[in-house]
């Protein structure tokens, strides 16, 4: 069984399209996890059933117990998040402020503040229209995504994918640079990049690809919208050639993209210009990249 | 010399675990007298931040020398392993711990 996981480093730049697109393609083959649950938006195009849900814990936030107060106000001196406020002359913790870090607790004098586990969000393992399994998560307001709770989406998916006996997994991975990436990343068999041709999408490919290189991942990149200038396309083709990243295609600029989104389809269902073909031929080179290694 | 590996079970025919922070297992193998002692860390591994520099200190109390693993640590953890000098090899993520051991003897596991 093969992991696939799919970044950008920047936004905008088609990943979960593209990401939708091959779970698409790759069918019952495949194992779909959206890793991106900070704002996770794949269910939009993958129609899953929400069949089994698991509630998910996360960090501990601070509470007092008002009986045992004695308002001396050392917790809200000490807290670095201005999360303890007084109302009608009591202290009280502001969830959405607390960072969870502890500190209350040590110079509560009377130990009238206690750390609670927090219920952040919703796991789900679902049916999706390809008749494939999609495992993929909710979150509460103001609660953030973890490299735990991206671990719990990526185990669930790798087990049940060798329990049916699916070939791959697809990882719509994490943003940015942190904890989550790091966990979506760890076991992936191969890496897929999806960048823009723009000063942005340039800094933030190179930014992610060190982190890969780190873990001694292979990767491949696809420049999307490459037709919007071409300038730093081929600027973003040196610096692949320069790290020996596999150029996987250009994919131009094309307004199918949002209409398909807009309703619910993935681009290879949604185009036949061309644009789905080019998937197509990508998501296939993928498939060769990662089935060859074995041999 | 103490060799550490991350894995998923505690036996010499466990799949390694590619993972560093949130291993299920962190397993020391004892070069001297050929003892094989296990972690569990599953619960650790339910820790929402930090769980890659709270596994580096479990590893350096561990007494281990080096660490042989999948992809290796993120970049905070990597730091503090770097401090207490334990040489860090990789590659080894979807192999058995004996396997993993046996690679690692041949010279076939990159560094970190």
């Amino acid at each position: 069984m093969k992991e696939i996981v799919i970044i950008s480093g920047k936004g905008g730049t088609g990943k979960t399209s593209i990401t939708a697109s091959f779970g698409y393609l790759g069918a019952k083959e495949v194992v779909v996890a959206d890793c991106d649950v900070d704002a996770a938006d794949m269910h939009l195009l993958m129609q899953p059933d929400f069949a089994e849900a698991k509630d998910f814990f996360s960090g501990e936030i601070a509470r007092i117990e008002q009986d045992a107060c004695i308002q001396c106000g050392k917790c809200a001196d000490v807290c670095r998040f201005d999360a303890i406020p007084v109302i009608d002359g009591k202290y009280i913790i502001e969830p959405l402020d607390c960072e969870g870090c502890g500190y209350c607790p040590r110079v509560c004098p009377t130990d009238a503040i206690v750390m609670e586990e927090q219920k952040v969000g919703k796991w789900y393992v679902s049916e999706i229209k390809t008749g494939s399994i999609m495992v993929h998560a909710r979150l509460g307001i103001g609660a953030e995504n973890s490299g735990k709770l991206v671990a719990k989406v990526k185990n669930e998916a790798k087990r049940i994918a060798e329990e049916t006996g699916k070939k791959m997994v697809i990882v719509d991975g994490s943003p940015g640079v942190g904890c989550p990436v790091v966990s979506s990343l760890s076991g992936a068999d191969l890496v897929v990049l999806v960048t823009e041709p723009t000063v942005s999408g340039l800094h933030d490919l190179k930014r992610v690809y060190e982190l890969v290189k780190k873990f001694k991942i292979k990767a491949g990149c696809i420049i999307n919208k490459s037709d919007l200038n071409l300038q730093m396309t081929d600027e973003i083709e040196s610096y692949l050639e320069l790290e020996n990243i596999v150029s996987l295609a250009h994919l131009p600029y094309d307004e199918s993209f949002t209409r398909a989104m807009t309703i619910g389809q993935t681009i290879v269902e949604y185009d036949n210009n061309g644009l789905n073909r080019s998937i197509e031929e990508t998501w296939n080179r993928i498939k060769q990249i990662i089935f060859k290694k074995e041999k | 010399m103490k060799i550490a590996f991350t894995a998923k079970g505690s036996s010499w025919d466990s799949k390694m675990d590619p993972r560093f922070g949130r291993m299920d297992f962190l397993i020391v193998f004892d070069e001297e007298n050929k003892s094989l002692i296990s972690k569990d860390n599953r619960e650790g591994a339910e820790e929402a931040h930090g769980v890659g520099t709270q596994t580096a200190k479990d590893l350096i109390e561990s007494g281990a020398n080096v660490l042989i693993t999948g992809n290796g640590p993120g970049a905070n953890a990597a730091k503090v392993l770097e401090h207490a000098k334990i040489e860090i090899f990789v590659g080894a993520g979807s192999m058995n711990i004996d396997e993993a051991l046996k690679a690692y003897y041949d010279g076939k596991l990159e560094s970190f």
